[in-house]
């Protein structure tokens, strides 16, 4: 009935054996562990997405600082490269903010009158006041950049 | 017409002769369309190769042992059915990210260390007597705990969990589910004697919100929620007054 036949296995991670003392061996993740499943890619990407993030908020400091040297020697960056770049980083940030946001029925837990509040209403009040903020924050700069 | 068969193809590890695990691959009658993987395994036990070792205890889903990775995913083998697989092979391999004793057999020590950290039993500041009566709950009370309570320490979640797999020190799924169903129980007081280990940076905070452990989990439990709802509580107690803290 066997057909005894001996294969690698393919789905166990890289790892060693711990010798005779222990008669162990011992797990190992595979350092591509992220590409074996869908939700692990998701999830690397959402994780990666705050990276390009930093950099481009770290440079909107540089831009602030220069700012503060006075409109008449101020001068942003608006070179094609870095308009793509931002383009990108926007792209990034609404998809991070996107899956932040959905998550957030999980991690907050509120009661109303004795009965919990659900989920999706605790996402849904999340996008409505992202876009509040938004739009307050978009009065703001077009406002006072006049 | 002839007999249906399913290739099972199953972890075989001998500490004491193999250098790494292999893939042993056996043929057997697929005889019954409710046949499980597990009933597979048992069918190779009895017939086939009564060396191949693994875990199992009830059949029904509930004791937890059989967890095992079928195709690549964490599995109750109990409660995986060989006709969602057929007629492709099945490959049954031990529990990721812990370390393997023999053939499908996994070392859990360090999950039950971690599980006894926790304190998964109500504490009291002081006991009532027996004839002051019993700890009486509201419905709405229990539900607060009931979802966590279903947990079954099958360790699905940590084979899923690619945080703990990284980084063992991490507290894990199952551990905090049962910390936060205590802390929740409207009987116990032991939210401080817990707080040291789930507020601990290889606690909740190590958790960076994969989810796949809520995925996985057999019993419907959600982990994941536990975690981040902890993550939420211990920051808000940490903000609040002391007076407010308990």
């Amino acid at each position: 009935m066997s057909s005894e036949a001996l294969v690698p296995s393919p789905h166990r991670g890289e790892g060693e054996g711990e010798g005779r003392e222990s008669r162990e061996y011992r797990w190992r993740m595979p350092a591509n562990w992220w590409t074996r499943s869908r939700r692990y890619f998701l999830y690397v990407v959402r994780e990666f997405t705050a990276l390009p993030l930093a950099l481009w908020l770290l440079w909107l400091l540089v831009e602030i600082k220069r700012a503060g040297d006075g409109p008449a020697r101020y001068s942003p960056h608006g070179s094609a490269a870095f308009v793509v770049f931002s383009v990108i980083v926007l792209l990034f940030a609404l998809y991070h903010s996107f899956t932040f946001l959905t998550l957030a029925g999980t991690i907050i837990h509120l009661r109303f009158i004795d009965r919990p509040v659900p989920a999706s209403l605790i996402v849904l009040s999340q996008f409505a006041l992202w876009a509040v903020a938004s739009g307050v924050i978009a009065f703001v700069l077009i406002w006072f950049g006049r | 017409m002839p007999d249906k068969k399913v290739t099972i193809q199953a972890t075989r590890f001998d500490p004491d002769r193999d250098e790494k695990p292999r893939l042993q691959s056996y043929e057997i009658p697929f005889s019954d369309e409710s046949m499980v993987v597990l009933d597979a395994l048992n069918y190779i036990k009895s017939h086939v190769d009564g060396s191949l070792s693994y875990r199992w205890s009830c059949r029904m889903g509930i004791c937890g042992s059989c967890g095992m990775m079928v195709n690549g995913t964490p599995k109750l083998t109990c409660n995986a059915f060989l006709r969602d697989y057929w007629p492709r092979p099945v490959v049954v391999e031990p529990l990721n990210n812990f370390p393997l004793i023999r053939d499908l057999v996994i070392d859990m020590d360090d999950f039950m260390h971690k599980l006894k950290s926790i304190k998964p039993w109500i504490i009291r500041k002081q006991e009532i007597p027996l004839g002051g009566g019993e700890h009486r709950q509201t419905n709405d009370q229990i539900d607060e705990f009931r979802q966590f309570s279903e947990c079954i320490n099958c360790m699905l979640c940590y084979a899923a969990c690619p945080v703990y797999g990284l980084n063992n020190e991490f507290l894990g799924p199952a551990a905090t589910a049962l910390a936060r169903r205590y802390n929740l129980d409207s009987r116990d007081q032991g939210l401080t004697q817990r707080l040291p280990v789930i507020a601990d940076t290889e606690g909740v905070w190590e958790c960076s919100f994969v989810g796949e452990c809520s995925v996985v989990c057999p019993k419907g439990v959600d982990p994941a929620k536990a975690i981040q709802q902890t993550k939420l509580d211990t920051t808000m107690r940490f903000v609040l007054p002391f007076g407010t803290r308990e």
